[in-house]
C-alpha cells in the first residue's frame, strides 16, 4: 500500500491551501459558486426583487421579462425571489442537519471506537440497522408522524446520517486508540472523557469535517427531493424542490419553472462537490479510501 | 365516500409549450406503437387506482365498480348521458308499488358462467340482504339504508321491502355498487365472501388477467346472452396521476382518461390529433369548515368574518385554472336539492369581514387551516391565506398527508380534533342528495362531522327527506338544510370541481353525468 | 472462512429482525387508520374496529411483533385486508420491476464505469482523464430525481425516442427493455461516475504495487498485466460498493418509479404507507430490507473470498 500517512495539514497552512485551491480550476469554480450561493443566502432579504411569498394572481405563469427575470409561478409569485430564498432554505437544512449529525455521530463514534467491546458491537449494530432502511421510506414514516416541515427534514437527515459519520469516526478512533501516548495517558489514570476530548477528537475531526462538507450536496438534493414529493417544507415556503414540483405539474403552461428550480440545484450541488473534492485533495488525499 | 387515493402531481407533459415555436406537425407524429387502437375491438381505459377484489359488498368505490359493472349485472343500470336516469338491466320490470315496496321481475335466461346455473330471485335476495347483514360487516351497508328484506315471490320475481321509505335507492343503490347481483351458490362456497377473483360472472365480460398495479384485461363472457357490446376486449390501466395519464393518452397507451384542470385550457385550444375533449361537472363538494367547538371560533361573527374573507372566484382562477365554478352548497347542479344561490356572495366582502371581526374584538386573529397535501388544495389554501390576510386574519397552513388528514376530526383518534380550527375539505358524492347531508347530522359529530355542527331542524329535515316522494318538496328540504349550514357560519362552500375527459375519436364513450365511465356501454364511433 | 460466513449471515439476520421491530413501532405510532383513509365516512366505528382486529392491531405490541416474525418464518407475509390477497403475492408481483431497474442500472453503470476508470488510470492526467474526472464527480452528486425529470422531458416527451411511463407490455421483452432505458439511465448515471473514480483510484494503487512492477519487468504484454493482475484486484472495492449501493438504489428507485410511473417496490411502499395498509407496508419493507441485507452480506462474503485482508476485520 503506497498510501503514505499524510497528517492533516496544520492550521498555519490555510493560506497555502488557498493558494493551491486557486491553481485548481475546478476547485476555484466550485469556490466561486459556493461563495455566490452562501452570499445570496445570507443577503437574501436584501437582494430579492419581490417578496417571495407575495401572490399576484393576475400575473401568473409569465415568461421571463424585465419585470420578472425568471418569470412567475402559478400564484404570480416572482420566481427569481423564490429561487434566491430557496437557496437559503437549502443551506439552512444543510447546516443544521449535517451539524447535528456530525455532533452526535462524533460522540457515538468515539465512544464506539474507544469504549468497551460490547458497546462497540451494540452501536455498530444500531448503525447498520438504521442504514438498512431505504432512506425515503424512513423519511415518509417520520413525516407522517410529525408532519412535513423544515424541522422534520432536518431530523430525518440527522437520523440517517449519524451512522455514516459514526462509522468513520469509529474507524479513526480504533486506529489511534492503541497509540502509545494514548495508552500512556490511560495508564496514568486519565478518564475516558478526557482522552476522547483532548486526544482523539482533534485527530478525527479533520477528516470528518471534510467528509461532512462533501455531504452537503447530497443533503441539499435530499431536501429538494422530499419537497418535490410534497413531504418537505410547508407552503408558502419556497424550496427548490417545491418549485420543481410546481414546475412539473405546470409544464404545459410554463416551462420556465422547472428550469428555474433545477438549474440552481444542479449548480449548487456541483459547486459544493468540486470545492469539497479540491479541499479533500489538498488536506488529506488518504480520504479517497473512505468513500 | 369513495375517496381518491392521494395523487402525485408531477410528470411533465405538453411539449407544445415547452418547445414554444417548434413545428406542431413534427410534434404530433404518432408512434408506431399505436397498433392497439380501438379499431381492433379493444378499448383501453384508465382508473385512478388498481381495483382490489370481486365482492361488491366490500367494494371500495369507483375503481372496484368499474370492473364489477362489467362482470356482474344489476336490476337497473345508469343511462349514460348528461342527466341522471336509469334503464333496465337484469330486470324485465321493476316498480315502486308503494313507498316501502319495490316489485321486480327478472328476465329469463341470464346465466352464471362456469356452471353456476341461472340468475334468479334467490340470488337477488342473497345479494341485497347480505350487504346489511351485521355479521358480514360490509362497508357498503349504508347504501341500502332502511332495507328490511327481499321477499322471493317466484323463481324470477320478488319484492324489496323497506322499513321506511328510502328514495335514494333508485339513484345510488340499485344502479350502482350495492345493486350488483352475485351468485348465492358461489359466495356461499367461498365462505360468505368473495376474494380477489370472481369464480363466476353474469355480465358481458369476464376478467382474463389482472396484473397488479399494471393492467386489468377483460374479455367477452361467452355465456352472456344480453345485447352484444361493441368491444371484444377492455383493458383498464391504473394510473394515479392525471398528468401521467395524459402522457399515456398522448403516447397512445390509453384511449380514455380524465385530464387535469391545469391542462384543460391548452387541450381545448389544441387537442392531440384524433381526440376530443369534453367537460363534465363533478359531484364532489369542496368547502372550508370551521370547528364550532374550538374556542377561537365560538363567536359567530368570527366565523362569518372568515366566510366573507374568502374569495371563491379567486380560488377558481388560481387553483382550478378557471375550469370549475363556485358552488352554492354541497349538492351539485343536476341533483335534487341544488341551491341556486348562496347566502354569502362568492367573492366575499373584505370590508364586511373586517367589520365583523372588529365587532367581535378579534382583529388580527390567527387561525390554522388544515389541508390535504395535493397541489390543488395547497394552491387554494394559499389563496385563502392571502385574502384572509387582507381582512386581518392570519392563516397558518398545516399541510397534512392523507393518513393524517382523514383522521383529523375523528374523536376516536384522541384529542386532536379539539385543536382543529379551519379545514379545507372535500367529500366525494353519489347522485342522491341524502348522501351529502348524511355527514352533517348530530350523529356524525366526531365521526365525519368535523365542524361538530348539530342542528335539530337539520336532522329532522334529513330524516324526512329520505322518504319524501314528491321531488319538489324534497328539493326544498335539501335547500333549507344548506341554508342552515351556511347560517351557522361554520361552512364556506367552495366548488364542485370539474371532471374534464379526453377520448379518441374512434370511440363513443358512455359516461355518467359526472364524467365517470360506464365501459359496458362504450361504442365504436 | 466458513466461520466468517456464518458470522456474517448471522449478523445479517439480526439486523433484519431489529429493522422489523423498529419499523413496526414507527408505523404504528403514526396517526391514521386504513379504514378511514380508504373507505372514508363509510368506515363506521364498528367497521374500523373490525378491520383493526383483522389486522391484529388490537393486541399488545410485543404480541403483534412476535406473531409477525413467526409468520414470516413460515413464509406468510399476511393478507391485505381490502382485497383478501396474500401480501406475499402483492410484494412479489412488484419486486421484479424494481430488481430489473436496479440490475439494469448497475449493469450499465459498470459497463461504462469500469472501462472509463481503467482508461483514466492508464492515461493519467491526460485531457481525457481530467474531463472524465470532472464529469464523474458531477454525475455523482446530481440528484437522481432531477436527472430522471429532465431525461423524461427531453427524451420521452420532446424527442419521443423512448416511452415515457410504465414498465412495458408484459411478456414482450423488447418493450420492457425500452421502458427500462430512461429509468436505468437516471439511476445509473451517478454510479457511472462513482465506479469510474473508484476503479481509477484502486487501479492506480495496484499499478504501483510490487507484483505488477515485477510482471512488467518480466516482459509480460501490457494487456495481460492489466487484465490478469491489475483489474482483478482493482474491481474489489467496486464489489463492496455495489453491495452497499443497493440500499441507495432502493431509495432512488422510489423517486424514479414515481417520476416514470413504473410499478415497483418503491411505489408500493409509498402507496401503502399513505393508506396505512399495514400488512402491505410490513411486507414490502421487509422485502427491501432483506434485499439490502442480503446484497451487503453477499458482497462482503465475495470480498472476503477474493481478498484475505478483509477476513480479519470482523474478528
Amino acid at each position: 500500500m503506497t498510501a503514505a500517512a499524510i497528517p492533516p495539514a496544520p492550521d498555519g497552512a490555510i493560506r497555502g491551501a488557498l493558494r493551491r485551491l486557486a491553481r485548481d480550476p475546478l476547485g476555484s469554480a466550485g469556490l466561486a459558486i459556493v461563495v455566490v450561493v452562501v452570499l445570496s443566502a445570507l443577503l437574501a432579504d436584501l437582494i430579492v426583487p419581490y417578496d417571495p411569498i407575495a401572490m399576484n394572481i393576475r400575473d401568473r405563469m409569465q415568461e421571463p421579462s424585465l419585470n420578472h427575470i425568471l418569470g412567475t409561478d402559478q400564484l404570480g409569485r416572482d420566481t427569481l425571489s423564490r429561487v434566491i430564498m430557496g437557496g437559503r432554505i437549502a443551506l439552512e437544512v444543510a447546516l443544521f442537519s449535517i451539524g447535528g449529525a456530525l455532533s452526535v455521530g462524533l460522540a457515538l463514534g468515539m465512544v464506539a471506537g474507544f469504549g468497551p467491546r460490547w458497546l462497540d458491537n451494540a452501536l455498530i449494530l444500531l448503525f447498520d440497522t438504521v442504514r438498512s432502511f431505504p432512506t425515503v421510506m424512513f423519511a415518509l414514516a417520520i413525516v407522517a408522524l410529525v408532519g412535513p416541515s423544515l424541522r422534520t427534514i432536518i431530523a430525518v437527515i440527522i437520523v440517517t446520517s449519524i451512522p455514516i459519520y459514526g462509522r468513520v469516526v469509529r474507524t479513526q478512533t480504533l486506529a489511534i486508540r492503541n497509540n502509545e501516548y494514548i495508552l500512556a495517558e490511560r495508564a496514568m489514570g486519565a478518564s475516558m472523557a478526557r482522552v476522547l476530548a483532548v486526544h482523539i477528537l482533534p485527530n478525527v475531526i479533520g477528516p470528518l469535517l471534510i467528509l461532512a462538507s462533501m455531504d452537503i450536496p447530497g443533503v441539499i438534493a435530499f431536501e429538494a427531493g422530499l419537497s418535490f414529493l410534497g413531504l418537505g417544507v410547508k407552503p408558502p415556503t419556497p424550496s427548490w424542490g417545491t418549485i420543481l414540483a410546481d414546475g412539473l405539474a405546470l409544464v404545459r403552461n410554463t416551462p420556465w419553472l422547472i428550469v428555474a428550480g433545477g438549474i440552481p440545484l444542479i449548480l449548487t450541488t456541483l459547486g459544493f462537490t468540486f470545492l469539497g473534492e479540491s479541499l479533500r485533495d489538498i488536506f488529506d488525499p488518504k480520504l479517497r479510501k473512505d468513500l | 365516500m369513495r375517496r381518491d387515493k392521494f395523487s402525485w402531481t408531477r410528470i411533465p407533459i405538453n411539449r407544445r409549450r415547452f418547445l414554444a415555436g417548434a413545428a406542431l406537425g413534427a410534434a404530433t407524429a404518432t408512434l408506431p406503437r399505436i397498433a392497439w387502437s380501438a379499431g381492433d375491438g379493444v378499448v383501453k381505459g384508465r382508473s385512478y387506482a388498481d381495483w382490489g377484489q370481486s365482492d361488491p359488498a366490500f367494494s371500495t368505490g369507483v375503481t372496484d365498480e368499474e370492473v364489477h359493472a362489467l362482470i356482474y349485472t344489476k336490476l337497473i343500470q345508469y343511462t349514460p348521458g348528461r342527466s341522471w336516469g336509469w334503464q333496465l338491466d337484469s330486470a324485465a320490470s321493476i316498480e315502486q308499488t308503494d313507498p316501502t315496496h319495490i316489485t321486480f321481475a327478472l328476465k329469463p335466461g341470464i346465466g352464471w358462467s362456469n356452471g353456476y346455473g341461472e340468475l334468479n330471485a334467490a340470488d337477488v335476495k342473497y345479494s341485497f340482504e347480505r350487504v346489511i347483514d351485521p355479521d358480514l360487516a360490509a362497508p357498503n351497508k349504508p347504501d341500502w339504508g332502511t332495507l328490511d328484506r327481499v321477499d322471493v315471490t317466484g323463481e324470477r320475481s320478488g319484492v324489496i321491502v323497506f322499513k321506511e321509505p328510502f328514495q335514494p335507492v333508485w339513484n345510488i343503490t340499485l344502479p350502482y355498487i350495492s345493486g350488483n347481483i352475485v351468485s348465492k351458490k358461489a359466495v356461499e362456497e367461498a365462505g360468505g365472501r368473495l376474494g380477489p377473483d370472481a369464480p363466476t360472472v353474469s355480465g358481458p365480460y369476464k376478467v382474463k388477467e389482472h396484473r397488479l398495479k399494471e393492467r386489468t384485461t377483460l374479455v367477452r363472457n361467452p355465456d352472456w346472452s344480453g345485447p352484444r357490446t361493441d368491444f371484444d376486449e377492455i383493458q383498464i390501466f391504473p394510473i394515479d396521476d392525471e398528468n401521467t395519464a395524459q402522457i399515456a393518452f398522448e403516447a397512445g397507451d390509453i384511449d380514455f382518461t380524465r385530464v387535469s384542470l391545469s391542462s384543460l385550457a391548452n387541450l381545448k385550444a389544441s387537442p392531440p390529433a384524433g381526440s376530443t375533449v369534453a367537460e363534465y361537472p363533478s359531484l364532489y363538494y369542496v368547502w372550508v369548515g370551521m370547528n364550532l367547538d374550538n374556542p377561537a371560533l365560538n363567536d359567530i361573527r368570527v366565523r362569518q368574518a372568515v366566510q366573507y374573507a374568502i374569495d371563491v372566484p379567486a380560488i377558481m382562477e388560481a387553483a382550478y385554472f378557471g375550469a370549475a365554478k363556485p358552488s352554492t352548497g354541497i349538492i351539485a347542479p343536476g341533483l335534487i336539492g341544488h341551491r341556486e344561490k348562496e347566502l354569502v356572495p362568492p367573492e366575499g366582502n373584505l370590508a364586511k369581514a373586517r367589520e365583523l371581526l372588529d365587532a367581535a374584538g378579534a382583529s388580527g386573529i390567527t387561525l390554522t387551516l388544515d389541508v390535504l397535501n395535493k397541489a390543488t388544495n395547497v394552491t387554494a389554501a394559499q389563496v385563502i391565506q392571502a385574502t384572509c390576510a387582507q381582512a386581518d386574519i392570519t392563516i397558518d397552513i398545516n399541510l397534512r398527508e392523507s393518513g393524517d388528514f382523514w383522521s383529523l376530526g375523528d374523536e376516536s383518534k384522541g384529542d386532536g380534533w379539539k385543536s382543529m380550527q379551519l379545514i379545507l375539505n372535500r367529500f366525494s358524492m353519489t347522485p342522491d342528495p341524502y348522501y351529502a347531508t348524511a355527514w352533517f347530522t348530530c350523529e356524525q359529530v366526531g365521526v365525519w362531522n368535523w365542524e361538530r355542527f348539530c342542528n335539530a331542524e337539520f336532522d329532522d329535515l334529513h330524516k324526512k327527506a329520505l322518504g319524501e316522494v314528491d321531488t319538489a318538496k324534497r328539493a326544498a328540504m335539501y335547500e333549507r338544510m344548506q341554508d342552515l349550514m351556511e347560517e351557522s357560519g361554520a361552512y364556506r362552500f367552495i366548488t364542485h370541481e370539474a371532471a374534464p375527459v379526453i377520448y379518441r375519436d374512434t370511440i363513443a364513450p358512455a359516461l355518467r353525468p359526472d364524467g365517470l365511465p360506464l365501459y359496458r356501454f362504450f361504442k365504436k364511433a | 472462512m466458513f466461520l466468517y460466513i456464518v458470522k456474517r449471515v448471522g449478523l445479517g439476520a439480526v439486523i433484519i429482525v431489529i429493522a422489523i421491530v423498529l419499523l413496526y413501532g414507527m408505523i404504528h405510532l403514526i396517526p391514521g387508520d386504513p379504514a378511514s383513509i380508504i373507505l372514508g365516512p363509510r368506515a363506521t366505528p364498528e367497521l374500523r374496529a373490525a378491520l383493526a382486529a383483522k389486522m391484529g392491531l388490537d393486541k399488545p405490541f410485543p404480541v403483534q411483533i412476535a406473531t409477525f416474525l413467526v409468520d414470516v418464518a413460515r413464509g406468510d407475509l399476511g393478507t391485505d385486508v381490502f382485497s383478501n390477497r396474500p401480501v406475499a403475492e402483492i410484494v412479489f408481483s412488484q419486486l421484479p420491476h424494481t430488481l430489473a431497474l436496479i440490475i439494469a442500472a448497475i449493469t450499465w453503470a459498470m459497463a461504462i464505469g469500469i472501462p472509463l476508470g481503467c482508461y483514466s488510470a492508464l492515461h493519467r492526467n491526460t485531457m481525457i482523464d481530467k474531463i472524465t474526472g470532472v464529469i464523474s464527480v458531477g454525475c455523482i452528486t446530481l440528484p437522481s430525481f432531477l436527472v430522471a425529470l429532465y431525461a423524461l422531458l427531453v427524451f420521452a416527451v420532446w424527442l419521443k425516442w423512448f416511452p415515457a411511463i410504465g414498465a412495458g407490455r408484459t411478456g414482450d421483452l423488447a418493450s420492457q427493455a425500452r421502458h427500462l432505458v430512461l429509468p436505468a439511465f437516471a439511476i445509473g448515471l451517478g454510479w457511472v461516475g462513482y465506479i469510474a473514480r473508484l476503479v481509477r483510484a484502486s487501479m492506480l494503487e495496484v499499478l504501483a504495487e510490487n507484483h505488477v512492477r515485477t510482471a512488467r519487468a518480466f516482459g509480460l504484454p501490457e494487456r495481460v498485466v492489466i487484465f490478469r493482475y491489475v483489474l482483478r484486484l482493482a474491481i474489489l472495492p467496486t464489489v463492496t460498493v455495489i453491495g452497499i449501493g443497493i440500499g441507495f438504489l432502493l431509495s432512488a428507485a422510489v423517486f424514479i418509479e414515481v417520476v416514470f410511473a413504473r410499478p415497483g417496490i418503491g411505489k408500493l411502499i409509498i402507496d401503502s404507507i399513505t393508506t396505512r395498509n399495514y400488512p402491505v407496508v410490513m411486507g414490502a419493507v421487509l422485502a427491501s430490507t432483506v434485499l439490502f441485507v442480503v446484497s451487503t452480506t453477499l458482497s462482503d462474503i465475495v470480498n472476503a473470498i477474493l481478498d484475505p485482508r478483509i477476513r480479519s476485520s470482523l474478528r
